[in-house]
């Protein structure tokens, strides 16, 4: 393996070449790992639904445990008019959830540790939150930049900071996720390498660190993909109930 | 958080200088966006339908099922619940009832026996209070019997002592009218 820590991240077309219309569409491995994170997702969801239990096995504990997760993680920040895009709110967080998980595994390749990724997903949900709030709202929605309670004064200042605010939610959604993905991922091969260049007589200090933040990355891979999860519901939220 | 964060930050950029003549960020690489967003939405999307039109219902389903089950249950607890306490209810107002019964057959089978033993009482006292007059009369008869022959044994007793004593022999209306006029003096001494 190369010792460069950013190797980890590099996407190489595994395969024939794919174009369409002068655009490369080739399978990659990043491509092969969405697939391998989907297809664990369908078959944990197979297994956790198959047999309908009254009592439940442990599998199928997991699967109504995540269900029920997401669910009151839903009804808890967006409230019961966001029932309809529970389905979304679900595969996006087991979608996350299950790539940052998968990318724990030596020699994995980490899907959303790469902004592109992360950037589509945000900018999706910024775009249907907002279209989403002008359907349900009417121009009304243009209310969300105008807090109420400030001031005159500070009216417009306030305004365009909520502007700000507003379209800068995919950059900071997508940043967030990738950034702690990519970060955590050097600092692993970072200390992994430390291990082999310190060799047998230092190695046991950056090995027992690398322990540790295996830990701690796993920890980050649930947590981010909470955080996405919840901040989607966040943003869902004031769309669907305009409080100002 | 913040400072670990960008601690991190500043590490990785550490690394990302040290190794910057190799590569930069291979996520910075225009080449393979196309694809990697390509392959994320057909993947996203296959993986939406199949939760939202396959499992999630299911699991739905299921969590539903396992409600209503228990709802279901519950209510069955509590109708049993009822009816077990309107059971005991029915059960303590015969036991009631009973015991007034008791009681009731207690009190009018005391007051037969009462009755009953109170008419032999009374029975016996007649039948007794018969004897004794009966018995009484029968005294009475006797005292006068006795009387008559005490007189009569006293009459003999004197005539034979007289007879004895003297050698003669008195004439009876003598020694009856001495006789009664002792036994009119003491016959009450005795009886």
């Amino acid at each position: 393996m190369a010792s460069n820590p950013m190797q980890q991240f590099t996407v190489h077309r595994i395969g024939p070449e794919i174009k369409i219309a002068g655009i490369d569409l080739s399978f990659t491995n990043a491509s092969l790992f969405m697939v391998i994170s989907a297809s664990i997702i369908i078959l944990f969801l197979f297994l956790g639904s198959k047999e309908k239990k009254i009592i439940p096995d442990k599998i199928q504990l997991i699967a109504e445990m995540f269900y029920t997760f997401v669910a009151k993680m839903i009804s808890d920040t967006a409230g019961s008019k966001a029932k309809p895009y529970f389905p979304f709110i679900f595969s996006l967080f087991m979608f996350v959830l299950f790539c940052n998980m998968v990318g724990m595994l030596p020699y994995s390749f980490t899907v959303t540790s790469h902004i592109i990724v992360t950037l589509i997903m945000a900018l999706f949900i910024f775009i249907a939150v907002t279209i989403i709030g002008f359907i349900k709202h009417g121009f009304k929605y243009l209310s969300i930049f105008v807090p109420s309670g400030v001031p005159a004064v500070l009216l417009p200042l306030i305004t365009i900071i909520e502007i700000i605010s507003y379209l800068s939610r995919p950059v900071s959604l997508s940043v967030r996720l990738f950034a702690n993905m990519m970060a955590g991922h050097t600092m692993l091969k970072v200390f992994g390498g430390f291990v082999v260049s310190l060799g047998i007589l230092g190695g046991w200090l950056p090995l027992s660190f690398s322990v540790a933040l295996t830990g701690l990355e796993i920890l980050v891979a649930f947590l981010q993909a909470y955080v996405f999860a919840i901040l989607t519901c966040i943003y869902l939220n004031d769309a669907l109930n305009l409080h100002h | 958080m913040k400072s670990f964060l960008s601690l991190l930050i500043a590490l990785v950029a550490m690394n990302i200088d040290l190794y910057a003549a190799e590569a930069g960020m291979p996520q910075l690489d225009p080449t393979y966006w196309a694809s990697q967003a390509f392959w994320l939405i057909l993947v996203f999307t296959i993986l939406y339908i199949a939760v939202s039109k396959f499992y999630l219902p299911k699991i739905k389903d299921n969590l539903d099922n396992r409600e209503n089950k228990i709802k279901e249950d519950l209510e069955d607890a509590n109708k049993f619940k009822e009816l077990s306490e309107a059971k005991l209810k029915e059960y303590e107002i015969i036991l009631e009832n009973a015991k007034k019964e008791v009681s009731k057959i207690h009190f009018e089978s005391k007051n037969i026996l009462d009755k009953d033993i109170q008419s032999k009482k009374n029975e016996l006292e007649k039948e007794l209070e018969k004897e004794i007059s009966k018995a009484h009369k029968e005294i009475l008869e006797l005292k006068k019997n006795s009387i008559s022959s005490i007189q009569n044994i006293s009459e003999n007793i004197t005539s034979n002592i007289i007879e004895n004593i003297s050698g003669d022999k008195l004439n009876e209306s003598s020694i009856k009218a001495a006789v009664e006029d002792i036994s009119k003096k003491n016959i009450d001494k005795y009886l």
